[in-house]
Order: C-alpha cells, then sequence, then structure tokens
C-alpha cells in the first residue's frame, strides 16, 4: 500500500494506493470521496457491537466504519475528513502506541488496532473527553484537525499544549492538567487550564480550534421569538 | 525574539522565539503551546485602558510570557481562519484594528481610539489601537482571510470590515461608503475608512461579520 497527503496543509486529504489484492483500510464513515469501482466496501461494526459502540460512546468515533479492500493490483481510493484542515500520517511499527483526541481518526489498516483509553478525571479537565483512542500495532495511521497540525516533539523538560488544542501524542508522553499562570489567570487570562506533557515522543498541536469558530457564529443566530 | 509563521495561510501560527528572560506580550487566548520554562503572567494594564479595550471587542486582559532559565518558545494563533503577520516597529508606529491585534514585543505601548464618534452608533464600531515603541520592536497580527498588503498614495477607501492595520503616517477618518446614509446603508457597504497622505494598509480578504450573517442566519434560532 502507498500513501500520498494531498492538498496539504489548508483541504489535506489522502490518495491510497493498493500493490496487491486483499490489502484493506479501515476508515471512519462518510471519509471516501472516491475510489476504484471494483473495490470492495463493507461497512461494519469495527470489532463487533461492543467495540465499536464503546468507540462510539466513549471515543467519540463513529458507530461504523468502512472497510475497502482491494481486488486487484494498483486500485486507488481517496479519504478526506469532514471539517477543512490538515491530515497527517504516523508509521506505527509496534512499538508505541498513539493517543488520538476524538474524533481525529481517519483510517488505518486493520493491522492497527483502534481502542478507548480512560483518562480518569484529568479527561474531564483535558478538553481531549473522558476518553481518547489508543492506536497500537503496525501500519500507517492517519489523522486530521480542524485547523493546521504542529508536531512538536518533546523530551528533556516537556510541553504545555492548551487544552482545546490537542491533537494526538504517542505513547511515549504522559500529561497532567494545570493551571497555567496564578489564581488570577486561571479566571481572567482566556487560556484557563494546559495539558503539561513530560517524556519523549510527538505531540500534535492543531492551530485551530472549531468550538472558538462556534462561538464566534452563535451571536449571528437569529434569535427564536418563543 | 522572533517571530516564525507557520501552516499558512488559512491556519496560521506564530512560533514565538524568546531568548532567555525575553518577553512577548499577547491577547487574551492567543496561546496555544508553549515550552514549559515560559511563564504567563495576566495583567489590565490599568483598569482605564482595560475598560476601553473591552469596547475594542478585546479582552480586558493581556498575557506576558517570559522565557525563565535559558531561551522558550511560545506558540499563537487567532480564533477565526487566516493569515498571520509580523510588522517591524517604525518611528511613526501603526494603527490596527482591535480584533487583529495578536501579539507585541514588551516596547510597544498600544492605546485604544474610536475611529471616528459616529461608528460608536452604528454599531460598527470602528475600534483601533495606535501601537508605537520607542525602540525597535514588532507587532503580530493576524487576519480573517488572507492579508494583502495595499500602498496608498494619495487616496483609498477601505471597508471597515476589511481593515488590519496601516501605518500611521496616514490620516485616516472613518464615514459611509455612498452620499448618503440611506444609499450608504442599502449598498451593502457600511462604513469605510478614508486614508489620505502615504503609507502602506493591510486588508483581509475577508469580513468577519458578513460571515457570521451569512452563516448565523442558516443556523436554526437561539433563545434570546
Amino acid at each position: 500500500m502507498r500513501y500520498q497527503l494531498v492538498q496539504k496543509p489548508d483541504f489535506s486529504a489522502v490518495r491510497l494506493q493498493f500493490d496487491q489484492p486483499g490489502e484493506q483500510i479501515v476508515a471512519e464513515s462518510a471519509a471516501m470521496m472516491g475510489r476504484d469501482t471494483a473495490m470492495d466496501m463493507k461497512t461494519q461494526l469495527q470489532g463487533g457491537l461492543f467495540a465499536a459502540a464503546k468507540r462510539k460512546l466513549l471515543g467519540g468515533e463513529s458507530l461504523f466504519t468502512n472497510t475497502f479492500t482491494a481486488t486487484a493490483p494498483g486500485q486507488s481510493l481517496w479519504l478526506a475528513p469532514g471539517p477543512e484542515g490538515d491530515v497527517e500520517v504516523i508509521e506505527m511499527n509496534g512499538q508505541f502506541p498513539v493517543f488520538l483526541n476524538s474524533g481525529a481518526f481517519l483510517a488505518a489498516p486493520p493491522s492497527v488496532n483502534i481502542d478507548t483509553k480512560w483518562q480518569g478525571a484529568k479527561g474531564f479537565f483535558s478538553g481531549a473527553g473522558l476518553f481518547l483512542l489508543a492506536a497500537s500495532g503496525h501500519g500507517p495511521l492517519f489523522f486530521s484537525a480542524y485547523g493546521g497540525i504542529h508536531a512538536v516533539d518533546v523530551g528533556g523538560y516537556g510541553y504545555v499544549c492548551d487544552t482545546g488544542h490537542v491533537v494526538g501524542f504517542t505513547g511515549g508522553l504522559q500529561y497532567t492538567v494545570n493551571k497555567v499562570g496564578g489564581l488570577k489567570s486561571l479566571f481572567f487570562s482566556g487560556e484557563g487550564l494546559v495539558c503539561h506533557f513530560r517524556g519523549q515522543g510527538r505531540l500534535w498541536i492543531s492551530t485551530r480550534n472549531a468550538s472558538s469558530l462556534v462561538s464566534f457564529v452563535h451571536p449571528f443566530r437569529p434569535v427564536s421569538s418563543g | 525574539m522572533n517571530f516564525e509563521i507557520l501552516h499558512r495561510p488559512a491556519h496560521s501560527m506564530a512560533r514565538v522565539h524568546l531568548n532567555a528572560n525575553e518577553s512577548v506580550l499577547a491577547e487574551s487566548g492567543a496561546m496555544i503551546g508553549m515550552s514549559p520554562n515560559v511563564q504567563m503572567q495576566t495583567q489590565a494594564g490599568g483598569l482605564m485602558s482595560g475598560i476601553k479595550r473591552m469596547f475594542g471587542g478585546e479582552s480586558f486582559f493581556r498575557n506576558t510570557f517570559t522565557a525563565h532559565n535559558g531561551p522558550g518558545e511560545v506558540l499563537l494563533a487567532h480564533a477565526l481562519c487566516g493569515d498571520m503577520r509580523t510588522l517591524e516597529m517604525t518611528q511613526y508606529g501603526y494603527f490596527v484594528q482591535s480584533s487583529s491585534f495578536v501579539a507585541s514585543t514588551p516596547n510597544v505601548q498600544t492605546e485604544t481610539k474610536i475611529g471616528g464618534f459616529k461608528t460608536f452608533f452604528a454599531g460598527e464600531g470602528v475600534f483601533v489601537l495606535k501601537a508605537t515603541a520607542p525602540s525597535p520592536g514588532a507587532l503580530l497580527i493576524g487576519a480573517f482571510g488572507g492579508i494583502e498588503e495595499l500602498q496608498c498614495d494619495g487616496n483609498l477607501v477601505i471597508d471597515t470590515g476589511h481593515l488590519v492595520a496601516w501605518d500611521a503616517t496616514l490620516d485616516y477618518s472613518v464615514g459611509k461608503s455612498g452620499s448618503g446614509w440611506i444609499a450608504s446603508f442599502l449598498s451593502g457597504e457600511g462604513l469605510v475608512c478614508h486614508f489620505r497622505g502615504q503609507g502602506r494598509i493591510w486588508i483581509q480578504t475577508r469580513n468577519a461579520s458578513a460571515y457570521g450573517q451569512a452563516i448565523g442566519s442558516m443556523l436554526p434560532p437561539r433563545s434570546a
């Protein structure tokens, strides 16, 4: 399987090309832009009803995923996320898991296992939700975000990221949720809480936050008379 | 200090490289990431200037980020989609549409001004910041849409919703776009800024309130 990220960075998408029949990729529902007609598509509850429901309810992903299977060499598939923004890929090598914020998963071959991971109380404050998606295994993992995706290689001193901007991170990192600055800053800085990452690994930050856009548009909605 | 603008153009972000003990002053909520040795302090910078900033559609408070015990970095972004740009301070300074201000070097002084008395009542308040600095420094501005640099050589008229910043060498006045108030209103152009003199003007290729109206009107009503 070969792939290429196209139309970066504002409206990024993925072009996949399969070398052999039987190669598969599992994609988030509605992610397909196009495919070779002969390619097989199966919609399923990935990992069975329970696992799928858990991902849907806890990980913020769709209940159904689509599995695309090549039926002949050279077939192509194009995938894109819903919102505008960037797409990134990490080649999983079985050594460490990758954690993704809910909604960031785009696609991966079946050799990458997707599960949910309870974040504890800090998940409640992290802005990333109580559960993260935990990906492990081998193969390319495609993920997306609203806005640009900025990679930070964390080492030594760690890194601080606004809670609303975490896209994902590799398994070598741990985080705690802290306030930034003093007590006055907690209420007045507009920065609120941050995730403080420590360890060795890579952190992905989105340069925009969809809820800021929503907050901006909200006052422009018509006012109901009732 | 150096501002590096990445992920251009639609989702631009500024990476601010700070030397040890250097600071950057940023608009509230602009920080999306930073090194852990960078400390943030929140200040109003005086009650009156805080209140004036609030009227200008900005937040009452601003944050200062300082690198301690060595160099550090801060990532800054604007809330809406669009480009960013660094303006090197000149002896004359700049006027900046208040919502376009993202950050500055700490030596930059900003003062909020109301762009034309009439606009205050027209509901499309043109609040501008006058930014000046006694020594070299820089200003980081963020726009909704792309940023286009225009050269004013005599006279130019710019829609206030598209204004980002301009050289303080220019004279400006805010007024109606057509010959009468009714025509101005019907033209959909609302208020414009008349510039006279020589200088540069930066405009944004999208208008945030026009965008809000286009999208907002398609959404289900909100409760009052």
